[in-house]
C-alpha cells in the first residue's frame, strides 16, 4: 500500500508508533501529588490530632445521631406520609441535552440510527439500575438552548421543553414503557442472549401509566399518530419556532422508525434466540408459539 | 481467528496485530446482534480515515475450545447443572456444540398456556384498560359534581339560614329578659305583700304568685266581656245612625 505523502514527518511517525495509553505508561504530573504524611513525634505526633483522652482519642464515640441521651433529632421528628411507599415508586434516571449533545458531539452515540436506552448505556451515558426500582431515562430540559442535533430518540419519560427542543431541530422523540424484566434485557443485552433464553414479549404499562403513554403531548407510544402530529404543532406555536418538516428529510427513513408495541430491539422479533457463539439467530416455527408471540 | 475487518499497513505490523485481536473479537460480539454501531479501530491507522470513536466492548470469553458440558447420567453432576435452565445457558454459550435440541429453548404447549393463562389474569389488553381508566374517571367526576352542586344549593339557602338563626337568637334573647322582668316583678310584689326578702322557692312565695295569676285572670275576663260588650255596642249603633 502506498500512501500520499503527508505533512508532519517523523514526530507523526513516532507518535503512531507508539504503543497505546494504558495505566502503565502513564503517571501523574511531578508535584501535583502529596505524599500521606506519617504521624510521627514533633507536631505530627504526640496525641497526633486526636485530642485529650476521652472517647475522641479512645475512638469510643457513640453511633451517628446519638445525642447524648435525650430524644435526638431523626427521632423527636413526627413521621408524616411523604416519603410513604417510596421504595414502590417508578424512578428515571435524568438525561439532560447537555449531556446527550456532549456524548453526540464525542462520537460516543451515533445521531445517524435511532437512540435507543441500549445505545445509550452502551456509551456510557447513563447508568439504569433496574433492580433499584428505575424503569429507564427521563430527558431534562437542562441544555435546550445549546442543543443542535437531529436525532431519532426513545426515552420512557420527556418534560416538554426537551420534547420542544428535540423537535425544533427535526428530531423525533418518543416515550415508552418497558417492564422491569424489558429493561433489564434491554440495558444488558449480550448477557440476556447468553442465557439462551427467547426474546420475551415487552409488557404493557399499568393502568395508573396507561393515560401517560396514551398521551399525544407526552409523544406516547400508545398515542394516535394524527394527534401527535397536531401536538407536534401546537408544540411549536406555544415554544414560537418553525416545525421542521421531517417528510422532506434525507434521514426520513431512519427518522420514522418505531419500534412495535411488543418489541424490546430494533430488528429483532419476540420469541427470536439468538446465540453468540454460531451469530446465528433461532426462530419458532410451531403455531401456538408464533401465535403468542406475535399477538 | 478470522480476519478483521481493519486495514492492515505493513509498516505497524505490532500495533496493527493488537488493534486486530481486539477488533476481532469487537466484530465478533457485533455480528451477532443488530446493532447500529459500526466497527472502527479507536486509533486511525491512516491519517485518510475519520475518526470516530465508538464504545469499548467487554471481550467475550465464551471458552468455545475448553467447554464443560456435564453429563447427563452419571450421578455425581449436581442436580442444578440437569435443569432445563442449565441447559439454556449451555445452548446460549456453546450453540450446538453443547448437543442440546434447540426445540427445548421455547416452551411447551402446556407451559405455554400456563403463561397465556397468567397473562391474560395479570395483563389485561390495552382495551380492557383503557374501559376501566374511562369508568374510574367518570366516577370520580361525578362524584366531584355531586358534591360542588351540594355545596352550591347549601350556599344558597345560607342567606336565609343566617337571617332565621338570628331571628332566633334575638327572640330568644327577648324571651329572656321578659322572663327576668317577670321575676324581678314578682319578687318586687312579695316584699311589697310580705315585708322580707322572700325566697322564691318556699311555698308563701309559690301561694302568692298562684293569687296573682288568678286576679290577673279575671281581669282579663273582665277585660274580655267588656270589648265584646262595647262591640256589640258599636255594631248595634251604627246601624241606625247609617240608615
Amino acid at each position: 500500500m502506498s500512501f500520499p505523502k503527508k505533512p508532519g514527518g517523523k514526530a507523526t511517525d513516532i507518535l503512531q508508533n507508539l504503543p497505546r495509553i494504558t495505566l502503565a505508561n502513564l503517571r501523574p504530573e511531578p508535584g501535583s501529588k502529596k505524599l500521606w504524611k506519617r504521624l510521627l513525634a514533633s507536631h505530627g505526633g504526640n496525641r497526633s490530632g486526636r485530642g485529650h483522652k476521652g472517647e475522641r482519642q479512645r475512638g469510643n464515640r457513640p453511633r451517628l445521631g446519638f445525642v447524648g441521651g435525650s430524644t435526638p433529632f431523626y427521632l423527636a421528628i413526627p413521621k408524616y406520609g411523604y416519603n410513604e411507599g417510596h421504595s414502590c415508586r417508578p424512578q428515571y434516571q435524568p438525561l439532560s441535552l447537555k449531556r446527550l449533545q456532549y456524548l453526540i458531539d464525542l462520537g460516543r452515540v451515533d445521531p445517524t440510527q435511532p437512540i435507543d436506552l441500549t445505545q445509550l448505556v452502551n456509551a456510557r451515558g447513563v447508568t439504569v439500575q433496574p433492580l433499584k426500582r428505575d424503569y429507564g431515562v427521563q430527558l431534562v430540559d437542562e441544555g435546550a438552548d445549546i442543543f443542535a442535533a437531529k436525532i431519532n430518540i426513545e426515552v420512557q419519560r420527556a418534560s416538554e421543553g426537551a420534547i420542544a427542543a428535540i423537535e425544533r431541530n427535526g428530531g423525533v422523540v418518543t416515550t415508552s414503557f418497558y417492564d422491569p424484566i424489558s429493561l433489564g434485557i434491554l440495558i444488558k443485552p449480550v448477557p440476556f442472549f447468553l442465557r439462551g433464553q427467547p426474546i420475551p414479549r415487552r409488557m404493557l404499562p399499568g393502568e395508573d401509566m396507561v393515560p401517560y403513554y396514551t398521551n399525544a403531548e407526552n409523544r406516547g407510544y400508545l398515542a394516535d399518530p394524527e394527534k401527535i402530529q397536531q401536538a407536534r404543532l401546537a408544540l411549536a406555536q406555544k415554544y414560537g419556532y418553525i416545525l421542521p418538516d421531517i417528510s422532506k428529510d434525507e434521514l426520513y427513513h431512519m427518522l420514522s422508525m418505531r419500534k412495535d408495541v411488543r418489541q424490546i430491539f430494533f430488528g429483532l422479533a419476540p420469541g427470536w434466540v439468538v446465540n453468540m457463539t454460531e451469530k446465528k439467530i433461532l426462530k419458532p416455527t410451531d403455531e401456538k408459539l408464533l401465535k403468542y408471540y406475535s399477538s | 481467528m478470522f480476519l478483521p475487518r481493519v486495514l492492515h499497513c505493513d509498516r505497524r505490523k505490532m500495533a496493527a496485530f493488537m488493534l486486530s485481536r481486539r477488533t476481532a473479537v469487537l466484530c465478533r460480539t457485533l455480528k451477532g446482534i443488530s446493532a447500529s454501531k459500526t466497527v472502527l479501530p479507536a486509533n486511525s491507522q491512516c491519517g485518510l480515515l475519520l475518526q470516530t470513536a465508538s464504545y469499548n466492548p467487554r471481550p467475550l470469553r465464551l471458552n468455545i475450545r475448553d467447554p464443560y458440558i456435564p453429563d447427563k447420567d452419571s450421578e455425581k453432576t449436581p442436580e442444578w447443572q440437569k435443569t432445563a435452565k442449565y441447559d439454556r445457558k449451555l445452548f446460549g454459550r456453546y450453540g450446538s456444540a453443547s448437543g442440546i435440541d434447540p426445540a427445548s429453548l421455547w416452551p411447551s404447549h402446556k407451559e405455554l398456556d400456563k403463561i397465556i393463562a397468567e397473562e391474560n389474569e395479570w395483563h389485561p389488553p390495552l382495551e380492557v384498560m383503557l374501559k376501566n381508566i374511562a369508568i374510574k374517571e367518570k366516577a370520580e367526576t361525578e362524584k366531584r359534581l355531586a358534591k360542588e352542586k351540594l355545596i352550591a344549593a347549601n350556599m344558597a339557602k345560607m342567606p336565609k339560614m343566617v337571617a332565621d338563626w338570628r331571628r332566633q337568637k334575638r327572640e330568644a334573647k327577648l324571651k329572656l329578659k321578659e322572663e327576668k322582668a317577670r321575676r324581678t316583678k314578682l319578687l318586687a310584689e312579695a316584699r311589697e305583700r310580705f315585708g322580707y326578702a322572700v325566697d322564691p322557692r318556699s311555698p308563701k312565695f309559690l301561694e302568692m304568685v298562684a293569687e296573682i295569676e288568678k286576679e290577673e285572670k279575671k281581669k282579663k275576663k273582665l277585660l274580655k266581656r267588656r270589648l265584646k260588650e262595647e262591640q256589640a255596642a258599636g255594631v248595634v249603633q251604627p246601624p241606625p245612625t247609617s240608615s
